[in-house]
């Protein structure tokens, strides 16, 4: 049994090798991508919606609530990353319950991709919002003699998000893995539906904490005021 | 190793990559379909709410307009009823001075037939009346009567006013004394000389015989008539009942109008 599944190599030329983790990313890429294309392709903004334009919507609509909720901003620069976030991850931890399926969440590396994403995309989005001085001071707030901490705390978040979501999802795969081979029969498939709802809570929570340190990042509280919430 | 950095970095673009996908595929698509939606329900909203205000101003300017037009039409009904009223009054004026007019007319007509037939009625009654006396006297009337009446005639020559005793005598002097005697019956001998006597005592100078020619006259009731040079004595029943008779008509007549006042002051209360 592995745990990794990084290490099972599908195809392996010189260098380039891809592995599980990069095959079915791949493949995970390719049904959104598809499925987003097929549906999008005849959207209508009259008369009655189709069901698959309707799931969309209501889809990112919930993002763009979750998103204004916890950002207290305007949704529309974050939706892309952090609505990919979750529905990269909600669709690989969902897609685990197909048989043969190994989902990417499930390797740390993975995981650690996101995570350092995440890692870059504070800054990113702090500095696009306020200005690069305004946000390199906060890693002097209050005092200057904060910065190590500040920067240690950014790194260990990272850290944390990263290992938090590789570990629930792993975790899941391993159970049902043990639980197959003490109670062949029922058990698994009780640990499966648990499965789909903690891969769920789980791309749940790596969207909203990426939200929260991104917006904790670009604090611009002043513009809610303005718009207050929809 | 857990972590592989090969599998990180690949992952990592990876990633980018389905961010870059996603947003071209999905979020862009969707987001600008449910924004134009928005823009589209928006606009209906707008479109509605100008509806709703144009008809609203519309219904005001029907509700204001059929006010006005209540107004207008209990004005033209006022004005319409007092027109008619003014008509109807006017009508009635003109039926009732018709019908004042035909009745005067009809009262008129009425009370000239009614005065033409009383006074026909007061003549036959009075001709009727004096023609019942001259009848009765008629009947009465008889030598004896007659003798009555020479006494009565003479006495009447004997007893006039000198004037017209004057002027019979000049009227009997032209004539050459000569005259004409009506009576009903002969008379006697002895009353012609009577008469003539009577004559002779109207001129008693004069020496010719009065020359009396004799004329019996049933007509006369119980009379005498002496007709000389275009003067006449005369005695009879019948002058009296002429007399009568004129007498008789007049107080009929005059006795006719206070009636008739009477019946037209009635007649003028059932008028109003």
């Amino acid at each position: 049994m592995t745990i990794n599944p990084d290490e099972i190599i599908f195809f392996q030329w010189n260098w380039f090798v891809i592995n599980s983790t990069i095959f079915f990313t791949w493949l995970v890429m390719f049904l959104l991508t598809f499925g987003s294309w097929l549906i999008t392709r005849n959207l209508t903004s009259k008369g009655p919606l189709s069901r698959w334009q309707n799931l969309l919507e209501v889809l990112i609509t919930g993002i763009k609530g979750q998103i204004r909720e916890v950002s207290r901003q305007e949704p529309g620069p974050y939706l892309p990353f952090i609505g990919t976030l979750f529905i990269y991850i909600a669709f690989s931890n969902i897609l685990g319950i197909v048989p043969g399926f190994t989902p990417p969440t499930g390797s740390l590396s993975t995981t650690a991709a996101l995570a350092i994403s995440v890692f870059v995309a504070v800054p990113v989005f702090g500095i696009a919002r306020q200005g690069i001085l305004n946000y390199l001071q906060q890693y002097l707030q209050p005092t200057f003699f904060m910065l190590p901490f500040n920067i240690i705390g950014e790194l260990s978040r990272t850290l944390a998000l990263a290992v938090r979501l590789y570990g629930n999802i792993m975790s899941g795969t391993i159970i049902v893995a043990i639980l197959l081979t003490i109670t062949p029969l029922i058990f698994p498939v009780v640990m499966q539906a648990l499965g789909l709802l903690t891969g769920l809570i789980q791309a749940y929570i790596f969207a909203i904490l990426a939200m929260v340190y991104i917006a904790s990042a670009s604090q611009a509280h002043e513009e809610i005021q303005k718009k207050g919430e929809k | 190793m857990i972590i592989d950095w090969y599998t990180i970095i690949f992952q990592i673009i990876n990633f980018l990559i389905l961010v870059f996908l996603l947003r071209r595929f999905l979020y862009g698509p969707i987001i600008s379909a449910m924004d134009d939606r928005e823009q589209i329900i928006i606009q209906r909203e707008e479109d509605a709410a100008a509806k709703k205000r144009e008809a609203e101003k519309d219904s005001q300017a029907y509700i204001e307009k059929k006010e006005e037009l209540e107004e207008k039409k209990e004005e033209i009904l006022e004005e319409a009823r007092t027109e008619a009223g003014k008509e109807k009054q006017e009508m009635l004026e003109e039926a009732r001075r018709e019908t004042g007019e035909t009745r005067k007319r009809w009262e008129e007509a009425f009370e000239r037939e009614k005065e033409s037939f009383i006074a026909e009625l007061r003549r036959r009654i009075g001709l009727q009346a004096c023609s019942i006396a001259r009848h009765c006297l008629e009947d009465l009337a008889d030598s004896r009567l007659e003798e009555l009446t020479w006494e009565v005639f003479l006495d009447k020559i004997g007893s006039m006013p000198a004037e017209e005793r004057s002027s019979l005598q000049e009227a009997f002097a032209s004539d050459g004394y000569k005259g004409v005697l009506k009576t009903t019956f002969e008379p006697s001998e002895e009353k012609l000389e009577g008469l003539k006597k009577a004559l002779r005592d109207l001129a008693p100078d004069s020496d010719d015989e009065p020359d009396l020619s004799l004329k019996t006259d049933e007509g006369l009731v119980c009379g005498l008539e002496l007709d000389t040079g275009g003067y006449r004595v005369a005695w009879s029943i019948d002058s009296y009942l002429e007399g009568v008779e004129e007498r008789v008509l007049k107080e009929l007549e005059e006795e006719a109008p206070s009636a008739q006042d009477g019946e037209v002051a009635e007649g003028g209360q059932t008028e109003s």
